[in-house]
């Protein structure tokens, strides 16, 4: 097993720059450990981490685009290099990278701001993207069925916009100052099924998502005061999915 | 497994000049006679998809039928990039099931993948990407399990599998005596699997500079008879290294690698002249156009072997040195 202890040591001291220390590494060599060991002062080692910092920031900063081009540039810049200092920017496909790194910029934000939500709609267009490739139109007779149990879809998202949506994107688009935050809410839910992956969400259709932070049964609903159609468009949306006991999640639930 | 060092020759049909896909350019391009054949990356047409307990690879239909269309019915090889053949925790066996699909839909003529590793064991168990491919050390260890992985793959698809040699900044890794270096690794892959090699001129050029070693020496140990591809792009200087960037021209010295390679390949089914998606509008379409002619007149050429005369190492450093 030393090539897999070789690799691993290999590619910590690579990704974290100053290093594991290979020596703790059991099935490796004498010639091996003096290998990782030296690299640290090796200029063709420290230039390995450059080219790989340099390419993780050029996902990152791709896996990112429209939530970045929103930011300042120092603030830009500096969750850049704080994102590939910590590991991130390795994924070599960039809807991976988007989720995990618009994850981290997210929590860098203020609630609520037009940053945020750009953020969260940057990651919400792309898990219904992901989604929307293998995405089946739910069989409508299903819904009346009394075991039909019904939960949030695993590709789908709600983002608030705090000024009316379409101004907030000119704005992106423009370069130029966004408008003030407004408590007037706007609504956006994002599923695979959708026509352009989202529709303007109704207040009956936000209150059924919000309801379905846990599975609840279609007869459930209806004595609760929600319509059957309200279910059916939420369902043909990818918004909402029919839950079978049986199977565990998918996916992690969008909150 | 093929112990015997036979190889499928016969298999690897002569197809030309190449060029990958880019859906950036114009599909005139890939139209025009420029070009036999198309070289695609197929994770360039396909989408991650988390499920239960992976990570799965899926073809976005609508990309694969825009690459299909502007193709235009060229032959077409593959040249993946996701597989991490030498990662000894585990390879991407979505790349490999993506790669069936891929396949059924669109048959290639061979495929390759690059002889590397850029996945590792994290140590809580779980497969971390390194961010950057990295090459194997030359060790028994390594050359059996890609080559055990390699035959594997030959088998699968039916067609010819071939490794390309990678450019490295690294210092070489602790070898085994048996193997040697790079090249013997490569050698005893081939040897144990049967397996082709797609032979990176550009990759050895970067090695040559910045190892200080002759790549036309390095070029005369590696086995040449079975040479199946031969990769040519461009690079440049960054922090006193010479990157493999792809990101232009072929610089003048690679073009005498390519001159005295080809004729000692000889079952070499093409030339493909690499470059990176986001230098391509830089480059433009007429210097593309340029670079494949070049390459074909050195194709149409290939048999008049040494008639070519090119000089070794002190003409190697003087081309390098008046790029610099």
């Amino acid at each position: 097993m030393a090539l897999l202890d070789f690799q691993t040591s290999l590619a910590g001291l690579v990704r974290a720059s100053n290093g594991s220390d290979p020596s703790r590494r059991v099935s490796l060599t004498d010639d091996e450990r003096r290998y990782l060991s030296d690299l640290a002062g090796n200029a063709a080692f420290r230039f390995t981490v450059k080219v790989q910092r340099s390419w993780c920031a050029g996902r990152a900063a791709k896996a990112a685009y429209l939530t970045l081009s929103i930011l300042p540039g120092e603030v830009r810049d500096q969750l850049l290099e704080e994102w590939v200092n910590s590991g991130g920017g390795t994924h070599s496909f960039v809807g991976r990278e988007s989720s995990a790194f618009l994850e981290f910029i997210a929590s860098h934000l203020v609630e609520p701001s037009h940053e945020l939500t750009i953020c969260r709609m940057e990651l919400a267009a792309l898990r219904s993207s992901e989604g929307s490739l293998r995405f089946k139109r739910p069989e409508s007779s299903r819904i009346h069925r009394p075991d039909g149990l019904l939960r949030r879809g695993p590709y789908a998202s709600v983002v608030h916009f705090y000024a009316e949506p379409e101004r907030v994107l000119n704005a992106l688009v423009r370069r130029e100052p966004c408008p003030a935050i407004s408590s007037d809410i706007t609504t956006l839910i994002f599923g695979p099924g959708f026509d352009r992956l989202y529709t303007r969400a109704t207040s009956s259709e936000l209150a059924l998502y919000d309801r379905l932070v846990s599975p609840a049964a279609a007869l459930e609903l209806s004595g609760e005061g929600f319509a059957r159609e309200t279910m059916q468009r939420l369902l043909d949306g990818g918004a909402l999915e029919y839950w079978n006991k049986r199977s565990q999640a998918k996916y992690p639930l969008a909150t | 497994m093929s112990g015997s060092g036979a190889r499928p020759t016969s298999a690897v049909p002569q197809l030309g000049i190449g060029l990958p896909y880019f859906a950036s350019l114009p599909a005139e391009l890939y139209q025009s006679r420029v070009m036999d054949f198309v070289e695609i990356t197929p994770e360039t047409i396909c989408r991650q998809r988390p499920t239960e307990t992976a990570i799965e690879l899926d073809i976005v239909p609508q990309q694969m039928e825009r690459a299909r269309s502007t193709c235009a019915g060229l032959p077409m090889v593959v040249h993946g990039v996701e597989l991490s053949i030498g990662s000894a925790h585990d390879w991407n066996t979505a790349y490999l099931e993506m790669l069936d699909a891929f396949q059924e839909a669109w048959p290639f003529v061979w495929h390759s993948e690059h002889l590397g590793f850029q996945t590792f064991r994290g140590t809580d168990g779980s497969t971390q990407e390194v961010g950057v491919p990295l090459p194997l050390p030359p060790t028994m260890e390594a050359a059996d399990l890609v080559a055990r992985r390699s035959a594997m793959i030959l088998q699968r698809y039916g067609v010819p599998f071939l490794l390309e040699n990678p450019a490295y900044y690294l210092p070489d890794a602790p070898s085994d005596p048996e193997i040697g270096d790079d090249i013997g690794l490569m050698r005893r892959i081939l040897e144990r699997s049967g397996s082709l090699q797609l032979l990176d001129l550009h990759n050895v050029y970067c090695n040559a500079i910045n190892h200080h070693f002759d790549p036309f020496e390095a070029v005369d140990r590696m086995p040449l008879d079975a040479v199946a591809e031969i990769h040519i792009a461009g690079g440049s200087w960054d922090g006193g290294f010479w990157m493999d960037a792809h990101d232009g021209r072929v610089p003048e010295p690679v073009w005498d690698m390519l001159e005295y390679t080809l004729p000692r390949c000889p079952s070499v089914g093409g030339i493909v002249f690499e470059m990176l998606d986001e230098h391509v509008q830089k480059l433009g379409v007429d210097a593309i156009q340029q670079e494949l002619t070049r390459a074909r007149k050195i194709w149409m050429n290939r048999a008049q072997g040494d008639s070519y005369g090119v000089t070794r190492l002190s003409d190697f450093t003087r081309r390098v040195s008046t790029c610099l």
